[in-house]
């Protein structure tokens, strides 16, 4: 049998794969018309594209930025892995972007090289997540503590509705343990709770952010546990997953659910509440918005000093408010 | 007593070891079941039980073909890939594909595409592992990462919502979620698997091909068909798989299947099937499913911490494995 020349394919395989893999950049008709003006690239350092969060960040931020006349966002993806995201970032410093926006993977890792852009006169913002070092220009943060405190205030009050007085028993599914948003959901709720002693947390179980997952745990906890009045599940999905494992039981109206996150869209928390699935989810800021905001100031205004931090707050979604 | 009755009764010793396994954690189960009202036992529950052959039933389907593979002495790690793929297929062509024919028709037509692309998937496995003569763990590597690639890429990394009103999806969710049709699935399956392994003449070249590939060379047995279909057959059975798993967890996401080729190998190993080929059974391997399945509910029942559950496991696969070496390097009479 003749052996295929393997050999020469493999360079034509790549080139059509790279090719095929990198969308046409139309000149967008403003950047043409702006002419005079430079065209500024921004970078934006993801850390993970395959979270729907992350997914409906990058969405946004790219929608944003194309309103910005003479601007070009490059989107890089770090797969959440951390060494990944260092040598993106070393590759955007070798691009001598206009503004850096990383989110970073984790607190540690992270700083020294957000640094190294810093020193390298590119603006940094650091979106959502903190680092070890303030080395970035600007802080853009959401608080996921104070979620879980709303979460738990929400739960009190509801229990208080449904027995006089707040009492009753709290199923929890966690994400991944160990991560800033998972500890911080938690916290905030607990240190509401701890405050009622008629509130019982009967378990916890990990679905590692994952509706399929969170399914098959809240079918064996409905097994064991008689009697639930609130499934608080740290993100819409969970929360989703839980409800599909009741609705199978029958014992979907026994207790309420929560989440959090109310992503829009169809696979979004705001849509389950809509349709009375989701008692209430909180929505976790995507932060874009104010990104875009101070970047294009950055960009626009040479003199302009940003605060080192921002805060987006939260809220809560229920039928009520999207009633209004 | 004759040699051939003491290897009849040694292999008996061996295809029993699981089941002693699958003893052993039900006892365990009854023991540390939580109880319920009127002091009944959760763990004996029909729908406890039923629980756990349902959630083992992905991986159940998987490992049948998984099994034909690593008895043909090949092993196949893009099948959590092809999971997540044909998931997020079903997804894609039931919720986003608005074809004007009736929901029935999508649903046939959606299903025929993902278990038709499944096996494809399976066949360029097999085809380049049997013509290029890529080993059969690093082309199913490549498959694993290049699948995972392709279906993050096609969803654009969203999950797909299938929803609860009466559009085709829906009506999917509540086919495919249905217990008694996995469970019977499942079941055919492990029926089918068993007859082709046990009772034909492919079944005698799978094992032939996994003892000793040179040999059944000379021998002149169709090596390159014989491999490449059982590669078809775990793509298939990945589909199917995937079918089940957007049904039940009522969406397409690319990201679900993460690992599942280790839960797969691990029953497949637990059931008694070695990884370098030649021995095996079917038997073993919805028994290994099975013990997994106990073991991870038992665990769970009890609340049980799920870093434990995975030492658990770990343990679990490192004694049925050494349980099973020692039978095999034993004098057999």
């Amino acid at each position: 049998m003749k052996r295929l020349p393997a050999l020469p394919l493999f360079p034509a395989l790549l080139a059509a794969v790279l090719v095929a893999g990198c969308k046409p950049q139309a000149a967008s008709p403003e950047a043409s018309a702006a002419g005079a003006q430079p065209q500024r690239l921004v970078v934006f350092s993801q850390c993970n594209n395959a979270e729907p969060y992350r997914a409906a960040q990058n969405a946004e931020m790219q929608r944003l930025w194309d309103k910005v006349p003479g601007v070009r966002l490059m989107v890089m993806d770090a797969q959440q892995d951390s060494a990944k995201q260092i040598s993106q970032i070393e590759t955007a410093i070798r691009l001598s972007p206009s503004l850096l926006i990383v989110a970073p993977n984790e607190r540690a890792p992270l700083s020294e090289v957000m640094g190294d852009a810093q020193k390298a006169g590119i603006p940094v913002i650091c979106l959502e997540r903190d680092i070890a070092q303030p080395n970035y220009t600007t802080w853009i943060r959401a608080d996921n503590e104070a979620i879980g405190r709303l979460v738990g205030e929400f739960v009190v009050a509801q229990l208080k509705a449904r027995y006089g007085e707040p009492r009753g028993r709290i199923v929890e599914l966690a994400g991944l343990k160990g991560v800033e948003a998972e500890i911080n959901r938690s916290g905030g709720a607990h240190e509401v709770w701890k405050d009622y002693p008629g509130i019982e947390i009967v378990t916890e179980a990990v679905a590692n952010w994952l509706q399929s997952t969170a399914k098959d745990r809240m079918t064996e906890i409905l097994s064991a546990v008689p009697r639930i009045d609130v499934v608080y599940a740290r993100n819409d999905p969970m929360a989703m997953g839980a409800y599909l494992a009741a609705r199978e039981k029958g014992r979907e109206k026994e207790m309420i659910f929560v989440g959090v996150d109310g992503l829009e869209g169809e696979a979004g928390g705001i849509e389950k509440v809509r349709q009375g699935i989701l008692a209430a989810t909180f929505v976790y800021p995507l932060c874009v918005d104010k990104a875009v905001e101070i970047g294009t100031r950055i960009l626009d205004e040479p003199g302009f000093k940003p605060d080192k931090v921002y805060t987006m707050t939260s809220h809560i979604v229920t039928r009520e408010t999207l009633g209004k | 007593m004759s040699a051939a009755a003491g290897g009849a009764l040694g292999s008996a010793r061996r295809a029993a070891r699981p089941f002693i396994g699958l003893v052993l954690v039900l006892i365990l189960g009854v023991i540390s079941s939580p109880r319920g009202a009127g002091g009944s036992i959760v763990f004996l529950s029909a729908g406890n039980l039923t629980d756990i052959l349902l959630q083992q039933g992905e991986i159940g389907i998987i490992a049948l073909a998984m099994t034909l593979v690593v008895i043909a002495g090949g092993i196949d790690l893009s099948v959590g890939s092809v999971l997540a793929f044909s998931a997020s297929l079903a997804g894609l062509l039931l919720v986003r594909w608005a074809p004007h024919i009736p929901a029935g028709a999508q649903i046939a037509a959606t299903v025929a595409a993902v278990l038709a692309l499944g096996a494809a998937i399976g066949a360029v496995n097999g085809a380049i592992i049997t013509r290029l003569r890529l080993q059969p763990f690093v082309m199913t590597l490549a498959a694993m990462i290049g699948v995972r690639g392709l279906t993050k890429w096609m969803t654009g990394n969203t999950n797909i919502d299938f929803g609860f009103d009466a559009a085709a999806s829906a009506r999917f969710s509540d086919i495919f979620s249905h217990k008694p049709l996995i469970l019977s699935a499942w079941a055919v399956l492990a029926v089918a698997a068993h007859l082709v392994l046990a009772r034909t003449t492919y079944g005698r070249y799978l094992r032939a091909i996994g003892e000793n590939e040179k040999a059944a060379f000379f021998t002149g047995l169709p090596i390159r068909m014989a491999r490449t279909a059982t590669y078809v057959a775990c793509g298939a059975a990945a589909a199917l798989a995937g079918l089940i798993h957007a049904a039940r967890s009522h969406q397409g996401n690319p990201n679900d299947g993460v690992a599942y080729e280790l839960d797969v190998i691990a029953a497949v190993v637990i059931g008694g099937t070695a990884l370098s080929g030649g021995q095996g059974s079917i038997l073993g391997t919805v028994t290994g499913t099975l013990v997994l399945g106990v073991l991870t509910n038992v665990l769970r029942l009890r609340m049980v911490d799920s870093n434990v559950e995975l030492m658990a496991k770990a343990l679990i696969i490192i004694v049925a494995v050494w349980l099973q070496r020692r039978d095999r390097n034993a004098p057999s009479a």
